[in-house]
């Protein structure tokens, strides 16, 4: 699994289904100081390069020439994404060390760590395919 | 961006890993040619302020303190992510139009628009308070 | 390809939350909405307020936590419920007053000068006191009901109080929910002819979730301190108001911070249970006892004295004495001779005879003990066995205290207290004449 191009950006995709459900209000404040200093703690130390939390409604545009659209998917499936975090780290080792540092985590929120490329893998194939074609 | 006009900001999430399989290579270069043309437009005007396709490997963690760490899967698959846009425009409209305008969608690439949750008046005002009193710290008597 | 970074960095000295707001703004949002739904939709407003905290948990780490968290999240709640009545239509005819009062009230809250609404929020919070308490509602769903909806407490937080499942917890919301629709409790604040009686059903559940908190016999202890703290800030607020301030309410909030102000040096820093001579007065709390001392100074306006007075008056006493040897028996004695007037319990009796001890002696103690015990049932109550061991020992007697202890020892479940009575059993055991240990 060893990346051939180490990247330095990451990409971090929060997901988590109801994870704040019967959490009273002292716990929710109890865990949100707890994110604070996490993401404070990474700010300060220079590792994050943007992020943000992703509102509930979403809109989905596929078909050709993007004729459908449709709601969703929706906050409560497993697959929405919350909110996203842009990371600078050495590797993807690096970067997933710093993930599961993540306090959300222990509230059953998952993280996607995923490298960033400066250029699409599709398109590096295509050109790969192109070149060889040629 | 000299309008005043508030904006607002979106994400573009392309979800879809697999769209290339069985393209003939004129296919891809058209597809590429097209996408570049209409990112580089986006970002001319002002509408994209970053974008990042997003390699096919990559890990996700969960459990508590992040016991699992596992693999993918993010290649050839439907719902994984490929890639983002971050957006200003003016509306929810305006993102989803440009959300249609998307030349991975006749491939199968499905194109999530999401609302970048709103930093609210407040927090601009109290970050604004918090680097007003740094600097005035700095700055001797 | 291009990358604008976005300047999205957090501020870095991040402002800490003060303790409890969650808690704390979340009692007070969920007493306004109440107000604006109606009493029978209570979960509603409950579910409101949840949601405007997760929003606050969704963003607020991203962007940093905002320089008035609380009129954030009064704007999140209002602008939640806005989207509720429009989108479900709840209230027909009135949605357009109801749309106007909200609004209003968005504006007051997010500045500190505003009177009007504080003191609307605290009727709020009052009339969500008085429909918690209603006497038609079973006296546990009552603490519950209070715990969850002005104390912003989870169902899994309760049960660890109550020492019992959250699954039961459920059960008793769900009732206590039921019969305020059933019955159309109404909310507000009583006046007239019913209103003291009102008044005592709600001091009477204050009391108990006060005494939840402070028994020293289980659950976990810090949410038995959230308990005090919270039974100690409801009864204030209630005696800050016109319909509570009564002596009585005064009497109330002057036992608990009293008593409260003495919680944290009831164990050492092991969790060992101290006995009143063992504990650290350093560390007593100066400010509740202070605010004790003025609740109480107020309670003594008029001719009312009721059994908190007298709970008060003994607390008073403990923490007015500067070491365990300065304590004011005969004064204590004399407040429990009056107690004992109106609350004939064996567990008053039980404490009264301890204080007849140290002011008559061991002796006139245990006979005192055995008078209560006559026909009452304190045999299984392990108290019982451990006040008669202390006075067996002070009178010489370390044969019959070890064998009380053993009993006490028995008859109670709790670690904390098994380990303090094993303590004292050693103690006796150590000084008994060598010839009888056979």
């Amino acid at each position: 699994m060893s990346s051939t191009t180490p990247a330095s950006e990451y990409i971090f995709l929060f997901r988590g289904v109801h994870w704040d459900k019967g959490l009273s209000p002292e716990q929710l404040q109890h865990v949100m100081g707890q994110l604070v200093g996490w993401f404070d703690a990474l700010h300060q130390q220079g590792k994050v390069k943007s992020g943000h939390p992703l509102g509930d409604e979403s809109t989905t545009v596929e078909g050709r020439r993007g004729r459908m659209i449709a709601d969703g998917p929706f906050v409560e499936s497993k697959e929405a994404v919350g909110g996203y975090l842009v990371v600078q780290a050495k590797d993807l080792e690096d970067a997933v060390a710093i993930a599961r540092s993540c306090p959300n985590l222990d509230y059953g929120t998952s993280i996607e760590v995923r490298p960033l490329l400066e250029e699409c893998p599709v398109f590096r194939r295509a050109k790969e395919i192109l070149a060889s074609a040629a | 961006m000299g309008t005043p006009t508030t904006k607002s900001d979106y994400m573009l999430l392309f979800r879809g890993t697999d769209w290339d399989e069985g393209l003939s290579p004129e296919q891809l270069q058209q597809v590429m040619s097209n996408w570049g043309n209409w990112f580089q437009g986006l970002i001319d005007q002002g509408k994209v302020l970053s974008g990042h396709p997003l390699t096919n490997e990559g890990k996700i963690v969960s459990g508590k303190k992040g016991r699992t760490v596992a693999d993918g899967p993010f290649a050839e698959s439907k719902e994984a992510i490929g890639g983002y846009f971050y957006l200003q425009v003016l509306d929810l409209d305006e993102a989803v139009a440009i959300a249609q305008q998307c030349p991975g969608l006749d491939y199968g690439i499905q194109v999530e628009v999401r609302v970048v949750a709103e930093r609210c008046a407040m927090m601009e005002r109290a970050q604004e308070a918090a680097a007003q009193a740094q600097q005035l710290a700095g700055t001797p008597a | 390809m291009h990358d604008v970074p976005d300047k999205s960095a957090p501020p870095t000295d991040v402002s800490h939350l003060a303790d409890h707001l969650f808690r704390e703004e979340s009692g007070k949002l969920v007493s306004v909405l109440t107000g604006i739904f109606g009493l029978e939709r209570l979960q509603m407003a409950e579910d409101v307020v949840q949601e405007a905290l997760v929003r606050a948990l969704q963003t607020w780490p991203y962007y940093g936590i905002p320089k008035n968290p609380a009129a954030w999240l009064t704007q999140t709640a209002k602008n939640l419920a806005l989207d509720l009545i429009r989108r479900e239509k709840l209230f027909q005819a009135k949605e357009p007053q109801i749309i106007t009062f909200i609004e209003n009230w968005s504006e007051s809250a997010g500045t500190e000068e505003s009177p009007a609404f504080e003191s609307e929020i605290t009727d709020s919070r009052l009339r969500l006191m008085f429909a918690c308490c209603h006497p038609l509602i079973p006296q546990e769903s009552q603490t519950a009901l209070a715990l969850k909806t002005l104390c912003g407490f989870s169902p899994a937080e309760i049960a660890k109080a109550f020492l019992t499942t959250e699954a039961a917890i459920a059960k008793r919301l769900t009732r206590a929910r039921q019969r305020i629709r059933e019955l159309r409790i109404p909310f507000e604040i009583p006046s007239g002819a019913e209103s003291a009686a009102r008044l005592d059903g709600v001091l009477q559940s204050l009391y108990l979730l006060f005494n939840e908190g402070y028994k020293a016999s289980s659950g976990d202890s810090l949410v038995r301190e959230d308990l005090c703290r919270e039974a100690i800030r409801l009864t204030e607020l209630l005696a800050r108001h016109p319909v509570g301030n009564a002596p009585r309410v005064h009497a109330l909030a002057a036992l608990m911070l009293l008593n409260g102000a003495r919680l944290q040096t009831r164990t050492d820093s092991e969790g060992n249970l101290l006995r009143l001579a063992e504990q650290d007065r350093t560390k007593w709390d100066r400010v509740m006892i202070g605010r004790g001392i003025y609740h109480l100074a107020y309670s003594a306006a008029g001719a009312e004295l009721s059994e908190y007075h007298f709970q008060a008056g003994i607390a008073a006493c403990h923490c007015s004495a500067k070491d365990y040897e300065s304590t004011q028996w005969p004064q204590i004695l004399s407040l429990y001779n009056q107690l004992i007037q109106v609350d004939d319990s064996p567990v008053v009796a039980l404490n009264r005879a301890v204080a007849v001890a140290q002011v008559h002696g061991p002796a006139e103690g245990i006979k005192t003990v055995r008078a209560i015990a006559d026909g009452q049932s304190l045999d299984s109550y392990y108290l019982f066995y451990a006040v008669l061991a202390e006075f067996e020992a002070q009178l010489g007697n370390h044969e019959a205290a070890a064998n009380h202890l053993r009993k006490a020892i028995k008859l109670t479940d709790i670690k904390s207290e098994q380990d303090l009575l094993a303590r004292r059993l050693q103690e006796c055991e150590a000084r008994r004449p060598r010839e009888t240990m056979a």
